[in-house]
């Protein structure tokens, strides 16, 4: 196959790039591959989701670039002054903070380019080579090759850490640039961690966002991993989570897509080893113009492993919403459990919603079970909550946030509900300003 | 004093037991009355005759049209507006079906419910609404769970009843309509819920009962009774009436009145 137009055009900059982050020969190498291979490669196919017309792959050119802390003026960043916190804005650490008693643990917590200097033999033997691989498709090899931010948490062997770890990821669309941001979790043998992380965008020029976290829990470790999507209205965002773990390991995802432009929001989480467990919770609102395809998927792969999935959406103006979930039981993965519950509710006459379960069972002795629904608001609900003196707009939010309560009220963590309603605020006043 | 008038009241809704051409059905064919604050007003009448859609029609559920006449507080007619504006004028209806609302606790319900009443910058104190339950709560002789619990969800009917008369105390309208707020409730039930009625009454307040039976109105003793049959009340009177009407029954009653009406319960 002759040399594809991106590969010339961005190889100089994707080797200065490299280089420029004094990133050691395997990762330089693993861009160039990715580079020449992405534009070749097919792209991820989500059931129902159609963005094939996405501007997700039409490379910017990396520039190492310095982005000002005052540009975050204007966030919130309100829990930034926890004990362990990293605050990124588009490539440029802001803020780097780890607790001095679990630095000396041997807890990593650090953007991706250092990890990648200080680190080299850890990152390399996980990044994007286990949760997913840097070819499986074209937005993960474009991902490799433009990797330009991230952060790598590691937790030791029979490491508890209390406290969480608080990220925030600001994508920088004061100028044109992509966002491609890797965040990778590694939590070894017995060890329990919480994370939580943040995305934002600062600024308004239309540019994409390609996130992917991968999460590597090894044997009996436990994961408590929270995100905040709110890519803003001019970003393209695709962000996906995935998730492999080791025997009896659990990853519990909690996830508000509040994303308030064109987004994908992709888990996948492999239960590998036996006994292991994933929950995945989601909470999405769409809102104006924008489609936001969410798709989880959790594959049982060995015996007794659990995986359910919780998610629910509400659509104002004239969004679409998608929810896939797909739960996956393999052959000989005996004993396994794969639920799943999908719901959308529909505000707007011009919004559409879909929920698809998906689930494909390929052994016998099993438990599964869905349930999915698309539905409008209960006028009878709001005739009763009215009757009361409430009027039409709290009426409605206070359905809505009931419905997303159901999920809320699963997530264990205080603070990440707490957060979680509150955006959940912001983005339905946004969203009923026009009504 | 406020005044709650309801004139020449004509209600229609749409009959969806006709499989062709949805045609408009008269419930109400002018229901004429006038409540005061300070006066407590009972509906009686068998099943079928229109009470619940009155009670709807004064509190402006969208699914009751009304075709002629008016309902005026205060001299203001109500008729143009929806619901929520209703009630912060001052009307309450505690339902027949309260609906049931998963997600959202009942104290955050009330206390919405109380701040849709105030300004921006005067929401009731946390405090002074604790303060307001907890004085309820005991008085209805609920327990303290029930406010953490999700509206209405998995409440048992009885549980329902008393839920309507707590937020009617909350909230403290000037004009409530309670419609059979005492269908379904026990003796015992039946007291709770007419101590939390009893308790509102004053120069500041006034209720319009709905009830089939006669038996809530030994517990609160009304300043008027009015008999509705057929979309129209047919005799008006003091308590005695309800009395006459226990002995007598509806169908003796309408014969009493010699009215040409079909009571649903007939056989």
């Amino acid at each position: 196959m002759e040399t594809t137009k991106a590969e010339i055009e961005l190889k100089p900059a994707v080797s200065a790039f490299s280089a420029a982050h004094d990133e050691p020969a395997w990762l330089r190498d693993l861009r160039l591959k990715m580079l020449e291979q992405y534009p070749k490669l097919a792209l991820p196919k989500f059931d129902k989701i159609s963005y094939k017309k996405w501007p997700l792959t039409a490379a910017t050119k990396p520039v190492v670039q310095e982005s000002a802390a005052s540009a975050l003026a204007d966030l919130s960043l309100d829990r930034a002054n926890a004990k362990n916190v990293l605050v990124m804005l588009g490539q440029t650490v802001i803020k780097a903070k780890l607790d001095p008693e679990l630095a000396a643990k041997g807890v990593i917590f650090t953007d991706i380019f250092t990890a990648v200097r200080e680190h080299p033999e850890l990152v390399k033997r996980y990044f994007m080579t286990t949760a997913v691989k840097a070819d499986a498709n074209r937005l993960t090899a474009f991902h490799a090759a433009f990797l330009n931010g991230g952060a790598f948490l590691y937790v030791p062997k029979n490491v508890v850490i209390k406290d969480a770890i608080q990220s925030y990821y600001i994508q920088d669309s004061t100028r044109d640039q992509d966002f491609v941001h890797h965040v990778l979790v590694v939590a070894d043998e017995n060890s329990e961690v919480t994370y939580s992380e943040n995305y934002a965008t600062v600024g308004d020029k239309p540019n994409l966002a390609n996130v992917i976290a991968e999460v590597i829990g090894k044997a009996n470790s436990h994961i408590h991993f929270s995100a905040v999507d709110q890519l803003a209205q001019n970003t393209t965002g695709y962000v996906s989570r995935q998730g492999r773990l080791a025997e009896d390991a659990r990853v519990d995802w909690a996830v508000g897509a509040m994303n308030d432009g064109h987004a994908i929001v992709d888990f996948n989480t492999d239960l590998i080893g036996r006994g292991s467990h994933a929950e995945v919770k989601v909470v999405a609102v769409t809102t104006g113009e924008q489609l936001q395809g969410i798709n989880t998927h959790v594959t049982n792969i060995g015996k007794h492993t659990i995986g359910h999935i919780l998610q629910h959406g509400v659509i104002l103006e004239n969004s679409a919403l998608i929810f896939n979930g797909v739960g996956h039981i393999v052959k000989g993965a005996q004993g396994s459990d794969a639920q799943q519950e999908s719901r959308v509710l529909m505000l707007s006459t011009h919004a559409r919603g879909d929920a698809n379960p998906i689930l494909l069972i390929d052994e016998n002795d099993v438990t599964a079970g869905h349930a999915a629904s698309v539905g409008r608001v209960d006028e009878s609900q709001m005739y009763y909550l009215m009757s009361r003196g409430i009027d039409k707009k709290m009426a409605e939010r206070l359905v809505i946030r009931g419905f997303l309560g159901n999920v809320l009220t699963e997530i264990p963590a205080k603070e990440v509900r707490q957060q979680l309603t509150a955006t959940i605020e912001r983005k339905l006043e946004n969203g009923q300003k026009s009504e | 004093m406020s005044k709650l008038e309801v004139k020449n009241l004509h209600v229609a809704v749409m009959d969806e037991e006709d499989k062709g051409q949805p045609q408009q059905k008269e419930i109400l064919k002018g229901v004429n009355l006038t409540i005061n604050t300070g006066e407590i007003h009972a509906v009686m009448g068998p099943n079928g005759t229109g009470k619940s859609t009155l009670s709807q029609a004064i509190m402006g559920n969208p699914a009751y049209k009304v075709t002629e006449g008016d309902v005026l507080l205060d001299g203001k007619s109500l008729l143009k507006l929806p619901v929520d504006e209703r009630a912060r004028a001052g009307l309450f209806l505690a339902m027949q079906y309260p609906a049931e609302i998963a997600g959202i606790t009942n104290v955050e319900f009330m206390r919405a419910a109380i701040n849709a009443r105030r300004p921006e910058n005067d929401q009731i104190p946390v405090m002074d609404f604790m303060k307001l339950l907890d004085k309820n709560l005991a008085l209805l002789d609920m327990s303290d769970d029930i406010v953490e619990r999700y509206l209405n969800e998995g409440f048992s009917g009885g549980e329902k009843k008393r839920n309507e008369i707590l937020q009617l105390m909350m909230i403290q309208p000037k004009f409530a309509i309670l419609d059979e707020i005492d269908s379904g409730l026990d003796i015992d039930a039946l007291k709770v819920v007419s101590k939390g009625v009893n308790a509102l009454r004053g120069p500041e307040f006034g209720s319009l009962i709905i009830t089939h039976y006669q038996r809530l109105l030994n517990y609160i003793i009304p300043d008027a009774v009015h008999i509705m049959m057929d979309g129209q009340i047919v005799e008006s009177g003091g308590p005695d009436l309800a009395k006459k009407l226990e002995a007598e029954g509806y169908t003796g009653l309408r014969n009493d009145l010699g009215l040409d009406v079909k009571l649903t319960d007939e056989i």
